[in-house]
């Protein structure tokens, strides 16, 4: 009973926090700063708590009173503490652009909180209604913070967008649920499970229909292949910390729900591992090809995001051959992937200026010149995100790659191998950038906030730690 | 067999009735139109023996939610001539039906597929106060509790995007 109350606390901290932030942001003397760390404080508490609850396997919470709907293994411990970490550090990154950016308000951290509340959720249902629910409270406050700045235009519209296909997706979801729940007469994973187990993958269309509309909805919330349109325009709208926490944070959930499913049955997985071969080879290449032809930084990364949801495809994949924790590869990457990207992001909330003005990639020339610390840092997650050996992002690759060959995906394993080396491109470029070229416009200004500037460091940090991490195990 | 009849009777209704919200041109034509939907789906829901359901979806959506939605066109008195002219509205609306045509053969051909099963009458009290409290408290007690955190996000995200902000300090 308490090992459950341990579990199920971060959920617990951090929703009862977002709706203590919002209460108290009526009170007047109640300032932005406050809530900022409050916030803060809130995510570290979360991040330790869930870091100190020991698991060994899957452990029911409250069973006799859930009902077997949420389930806590090693893999969803894990992909909490990447969420809780990327909140921690968008709230780092925040702090520094609303520094220079007017448009935040208590209700703002409130809002990251309450996303974080259904980010847990999601990664520890076993339940497709649950999953239904605990996606829209995170897409619910992900569409209000991307609309946060009410003046932009170009916010305006990304929320817009984002708004009306995320509420497209969520029917499909709805109505994927509701097929299966035709078919199986169940929305438990491990009953649909033990219904494939029993009767196999293609014996029911209605299963087969179902599964393939929640794949849909899973597909467009990673911004994988055929659903990936959206992800440029809305990325270059939100503000950066948000596209930063969206970038990672959202990512991990969605990723995390979808290996759940999927791990409900072999033969579940092995149903859908055909499409997933695919999509994961198109996400990979059409990611890299939309990439090159970025000038935004922004747009750029929301790019690569594309080609990261590849990679995490090839992870799920693979997923029936990883031996020991299922999973473990995916949310391994999903770390490296997320200190990289966050560590580029909360460069960005500093560097970018007043209302976003230097987000191109010639904004940028010349910048090791006067910040070399900074142009230092933002060289590592650039190459951390291309794979280069010392940093996170090379382990998490090889480990994806390892994954594949093992699983017996050998082509697929070389395609990524090579779409690796493109991104290279576009990675490589801004480093040349930075590094090669005359600075043409002055970097000198005074940083209002020395809290996203450390948070960039400690998560340069982070790149080396979790590469380090499993040679220590 | 009159069952049948007055399922088809709903669902085709239910589609005109969202088709008409799209293509009426007056916000209070296509509010009228969703209204036929709205009842529709009640008339499923009956057919179905959800008793709650059929009372709340009449009472809460056809209702409440609806009133206020003529409420708000009521009150920013839209005039015919202040509609925007929508001119390429037909290329979209073929665009998107021609993009959702797949799926809809799709699911046309899992329906076909699916196996005959009886019809079996639902057990005395389904769906009603009761048993659906019972269930939402028993076996479904996570997702009801989260759906309140739901609508607590739904309302700050709304009070967040339109409600009046106060500049920072």
């Amino acid at each position: 009973m308490t090992n459950d109350f341990i579990l199920f606390f971060p959920v617990v901290l951090v929703s009862l926090g977002a709706i203590g932030l919002m209460l108290a942001g009526t009170c007047r003397c109640f300032r932005l700063e406050h809530a900022a760390w409050a916030s803060g404080g809130l995510f570290g508490l979360a991040f330790l708590v869930q870091l100190s609850a020991t698991l060994a396997c899957d452990h029911s919470l409250y069973n006799s009173l859930f009902k077997d709907i949420l389930v806590v293994s090693p893999f969803s411990k894990a992909a909490g503490l990447v969420i809780l970490g990327c909140g921690l550090f968008s709230v780092c990154s925040s702090i520094s652009y609303f520094k220079r950016n007017n448009f935040s308000g208590v209700e703002y951290y409130s809002l990251l909180l309450f996303a974080a509340a259904g980010m847990l959720l999601l990664t520890m249902t076993r339940e497709l209604v649950t999953a239904f629910i605990a996606l829209e409270i995170m897409s619910l406050a992900i569409y209000v913070l991307v609309g946060y700045d009410r003046d932009n235009v170009l916010s305006t519209e990304a929320v817009m967008k984002y708004l009306v296909l995320g509420a497209f997706g969520g029917a499909f979801f709805a109505m994927g649920g509701a097929f299966i729940f035709g078919a199986v007469g169940s929305t438990k994973f491990h009953l649909i499970g033990n219904f494939v187990a029993t009767n196999g993958f293609s014996a029911s269309p209605a299963l087969l229909a179902g599964g393939f509309f929640i794949m849909v909805t899973l597909f467009f919330k990673a911004a994988a292949f055929p659903f990936h349109a959206w992800v440029l325009d809305v990325y270059d709208g939100a503000s950066m910390p948000i596209t930063g926490f969206m970038a990672t944070a959202l990512k991990t959930a969605i990723f995390a729900v979808f290996a759940n499913f999927l791990l409900a049955d072999a033969a579940l997985q092995q149903g859908w591992v055909n499409v997933l071969f695919y999509i994961a080879i198109l996400s990979m290449f059409m990611g890299n090809f939309i990439a090159i032809g970025q000038n935004s930084l922004k747009r750029m990364l929301a790019a690569s995001g594309i080609v990261h949801s590849g990679y995490l495809l090839i992870g799920l994949v693979a997923l029936g051959s990883q031996q020991q924790i299922p999973g473990s590869v995916i949310a391994y990457y999903l770390a490296a992937y997320a200190a990289g990207t966050l560590g580029i992001f909360s460069a960005l909330s500093f560097l970018s200026g007043k209302g976003e003005q230097w987000k191109n990639f010639n904004d940028f020339k010349g910048l090791a010149k006067t910040n070399p610390y900074t142009a230092f840092a933002i060289s590592i997650f650039l190459l951390s995100m291309a794979g280069i050996p010392p940093t996170a992002g090379f382990m998490g690759k090889l480990y994806i790659i390892i994954a594949a060959i093992k699983a017996g995906h050998v082509s697929l394993a070389v395609l990524g191998i090579v779409s690796s080396i493109i991104a290279m491109w576009y990675y490589l470029r801004l480093i040349v950038l930075m590094y090669f070229h005359e600075a043409e416009r002055s970097f000198v200004e005074e940083y209002p906030c020395r809290v996203g500037m450390v948070s960039t460091f400690v998560l340069v940090l982070c790149v080396f730690a979790i590469s380090l991490y499993p040679i220590a195990l | 067999m009159l069952v049948d009849l007055l399922y088809t009777c709903f669902a085709v209704f239910s589609v005109l009735g969202a088709l008409g919200l799209i293509i009426f041109r007056h916000p209070m034509n296509g509010a009228m139109s969703f209204l036929i939907t709205l009842i529709s789906i009640a008339g499923l829901y009956a057919l179905l023996s959800a008793k709650l359901l059929f009372a709340l979806q009449l009472i809460v959506y056809a209702g409440a939610i609806m009133s206020m939605i003529v409420f708000i066109i009521m009150f920013l008195n839209i005039q015919p001539e202040e509609l925007p002219a929508e001119k390429t509205k037909v290329i979209y609306l073929v665009g998107g039906a021609v993009a959702v045509l797949p799926v809809a053969f799709f699911l046309i051909k899992v329906i076909k597929r699916l196996p005959n099963m009886p019809i079996s009458f639902a057990s005395e009290g389904f769906g009603g106060v009761k048993e659906v409290g019972l269930i939402f408290f028993t076996e479904w007690l996570v997702p009801f509790e989260i759906v309140s955190i739901l609508l607590l996000v739904a309302l700050v995200g709304a009070v967040v995007l339109a409600g009046k902000r106060e500049k920072n300090k």
